[in-house]
Parts: C-alpha cells; sequence; structure tokens
C-alpha cells in the first residue's frame, strides 16, 4: 500500500496533536502497516497491538474533522478522503483478520489466554476481543448442548474436544529487519541446520522458528 | 449400513458449496435415533455378557457398534459447524437480517445462534476505540473515491450522506462515492460497472 505521508502530515498540522511526541503519523503509519501484514499472514494469532489501533483511530477522526472543514471546490479534499479511506481499510482489514482468527480457533485460544494468565504475562487478545471470544464459545457450547442433548451419555464438551490448531509449521515469507545468527531452521530438532540472516535479506521459513521474532518485532512478514 | 446416513448428510451440505441447503431435521433427527439406538445395544450387551464363551463374540459386536456411534456423532457436529460456517460468511455478506429465502432454510436453533453472534459482533464494534468502528464496510481495498453503479431495481430514494436526496429508478446510472453505495452493492441493489 503506497501512502503519501506528506498528506497525513500535513492535516495534522493543522490540529496539533502534540499527545504523540516521541512518533510521527509517518512512523505510526509504518508501524499499522507492519502490524497489518504480520497478521496478516501469520498463522496464529499475534499479542494485540492495541496502541496503534488507537492512534490510527484517532488520526482518522481527526483528518476527517479537517477534511469537512475544507470547502467541497477544494481539490485536494477527494485526495484527503482517499487517503482517510486506505486508513480505515488497513485498521478494519486488520482486527477483522484477528477476528476471523478468533472464531476459527477460539477454544486453542482461550486455553493458550488462560496459560499466559497463570504464568502472569499479557494476553494476546485485547480486552475487547477477550470478551468476544469469551461470548463466541459461550454461543457455540450453547448450540451445541442443543443439538446433542438427543443422548445422556455426550457430554456439552463435545464440540470443542476435537480442537482446530493454527498450523504453526506453516512456511511463510520473511524480510529481516536485523542481522541474526545462528537461528535454527527446524526448531524441534536439537541438532537443526542454524541459518544466518543478514538484515534486509528475504526467506522462506517455517513459521514456528521465527515466531518469537515476528513478536519481537525483528523481521516482518511479507 | 451403519454410517451411511451420516455420509449422507455431509454430501448434501458439500454439494452446495455456497448457499445453504435447507436444515435437513429428519436427517438429523434419523441420525441422532441411530446413535442412541447403539448405545443402548451396547449398554445391554455389555450387561448381559457374561464369563462364558460368548463374551469374545460380543465383544467385537460392541467396538463395531462403538466405532460407528462415534462416525456418526462427527458427522452431526461437522454438519452443524459448517453450516455455522456459512451462516458467520453470510453475516458479514448480508448484515444483520437475512433475506426471508435464507432464513426458510434455517433451524430455529440456527437462528437464535445467528443473532447471539450478531450481538457479539456488534458489542465488539462498538468497543473499539471511543465510539465504535463499523468493520462490516470497507472490504475491499478503496482504489477510487467515485465509482459508477448501475441500479438493479426499483429502490426509490435514497440520502446520501452529505444530505442529497437520489431517485434510484431501475437502470439507471449512478457515480457516487465507494463508501455511500458499497452495502447496496451487496444488497443487491447496485451493481459495479467498469
Amino acid at each position: 500500500m503506497d501512502l503519501d505521508d506528506t498528506n497525513l502530515e500535513d492535516l495534522n498540522d493543522s490540529n496539533d496533536s502534540e499527545d504523540y511526541v516521541h512518533i510521527t503519523p509517518a512512523e505510526v503509519l509504518e508501524l499499522m502497516e507492519e502490524t497489518w501484514v504480520n497478521e496478516k499472514f501469520a498463522p496464529e494469532i499475534l499479542p494485540n497491538k492495541t496502541e496503534v489501533v488507537d492512534i490510527i483511530l484517532e488520526q482518522i477522526k481527526s483528518m476527517e474533522v479537517n477534511i469537512k472543514n475544507l470547502s467541497n471546490d477544494d481539490f485536494t479534499k477527494n485526495i484527503y478522503q482517499l487517503e482517510v479511506d486506505k486508513l480505515r481499510f488497513m485498521v478494519t482489514s486488520y482486527l477483522r483478520t484477528r477476528l476471523e482468527k478468533i472464531e476459527s480457533y477460539v477454544v486453542h485460544i482461550l486455553k493458550e489466554e488462560e496459560k499466559r494468565v497463570e504464568k502472569g504475562e499479557s494476553k494476546y487478545l485485547s480486552e475487547q476481543e477477550y470478551k468476544f471470544a469469551q461470548d463466541y464459545s459461550r454461543s457455540m457450547d450453547r448450540y451445541f448442548n442443543k443439538i446433542m442433548n438427543f443422548c445422556p451419555n455426550l457430554t456439552s464438551d463435545t464440540w470443542s474436544s476435537k480442537v482446530i490448531e493454527p498450523n504453526n509449521n506453516s512456511f511463510v515469507f520473511m524480510k529481516s529487519k536485523k542481522t541474526i545468527e545462528g537461528l535454527p531452521i527446524d526448531i524441534t530438532n536439537a541438532d537443526s541446520d542454524l541459518v544466518d540472516i543478514k538484515s534486509g535479506s528475504r526467506v522462506i521459513i517455517c513459521y514456528s522458528s521465527i515466531e518469537e521474532l515476528v513478536k519481537n518485532g525483528d523481521v516482518n512478514l511479507i | 449400513m451403519f454410517g451411511e446416513k451420516g455420509y449422507n448428510l455431509i454430501k448434501e451440505l458439500a454439494r452446495s458449496e455456497d448457499n445453504l441447503p435447507p436444515y435437513n431435521s429428519d436427517l438429523v433427527n434419523e441420525i441422532s435415533h441411530e446413535i442412541t439406538k447403539q448405545f443402548e445395544e451396547n449398554r445391554d450387551d455389555a450387561q448381559n455378557s457374561t464369563i462364558d464363551g460368548s463374551e469374545s463374540l460380543l465383544l467385537n459386536t460392541i467396538r463395531i457398534r462403538n466405532g460407528a456411534s462415534k462416525r456418526n456423532i462427527r458427522c452431526l457436529m461437522a454438519y452443524h459447524y459448517n453450516r455455522l460456517k456459512c451462516l458467520r460468511t453470510m453475516r458479514w455478506e448480508f448484515g444483520s437480517i437475512l433475506p426471508p429465502d435464507i432464513k426458510a432454510n434455517l433451524s430455529s436453533d440456527e437462528l437464535e445462534w445467528f443473532s447471539n453472534y450478531s450481538k457479539t459482533l456488534v458489542n465488539y464494534m462498538k468497543s473499539i476505540g471511543e465510539d465504535g468502528i463499523n468493520l462490516a464496510v470497507d472490504l475491499k481495498p478503496p482504489k477510487a473515491l467515485y465509482i459508477e453503479v448501475q441500479c438493479l431495481v426499483d429502490y426509490g430514494r435514497f440520502e446520501l450522506s452529505d444530505g442529497t436526496m437520489l431517485l434510484l429508478k431501475k437502470n439507471s446510472r449512478h457515480y457516487l462515492p465507494r463508501s455511500e453505495c458499497e452495502e447496496l452493492i451487496r444488497q443487491g441493489v447496485f451493481k459495479h460497472i467498469s
């Protein structure tokens, strides 16, 4: 996606958003794009980036206000509008992808989240997503309960006994931001071959071996 | 034969890929009945089995029945689960109100699930950001701000977000902002012409 960052900055200058002094709109945009693409190509759900989403949503809002103030004859108005539409698409597509993953792997994800809470780690789902996941799983439970109640021997968790899990061993394209040395190709195998990846190089690799690197932002999926 | 009905149920669903066939409650009931019967027969046989020579014979029968009922259960699960998935896609396509011809094909439990799902989704969408965001629009990446559409039905009056009123007649063509007509395209009122 090709966005002209200067437009973003132009619009923001008129509305001084001094809250995010440490991060420029262009950087937020880059971050959002990265997050979006990573989420799109990762087989499992990634840690949530609510902060980025919130900043972008606020950007959209302030840009829309600015657009409204432009006169209808202004040629640039349409261009700004398209810019906002593109931004909005990116955010909604990101959130939709996450919802799809939550729906498909709801049992697995909720279990993992529980484990994370027990270990004291932070959750991958945002608060709202967690609520969605719980509601969704509850409605599935209720539905399958009704269908399976013809026989007393069947318990309600029959539907969740065969858990659908994301395939973390699938292969992904990635681009490295850093030089990484000694990355095991097959993470399950203790004496697997190691590879060195130069910064900026693009590789096809098994997702499970770069899982951590994706989460801490050292590599990007493409 | 054991399991044949389950197979038929799955086959029926698999054949109609995108549209949802009517909920086959007869077949579902028959399969449920088969499962219950298999359970009961197994229970009776297990109770009647004694230590004499007939035991090994009974054991095999029980095993086969158990296998068959497990398979039937999987079939039932798959049938219902995949229908729900299809319904879910429809929620994104049509919004929270289903067209009547689809509604007619659903069971009452499915309708209940659908309204629950709708509610969950709406609650989620409301909770994002400060005043919520509608995830059901902007499904495709925007390329141009305006698109040309042809009206397929006599829709009547339609108000744009800036207050302009339009009269949508059959076969009339309009040049409108994409965001305004996206929903009408999905509802089949407009056709996108490029």
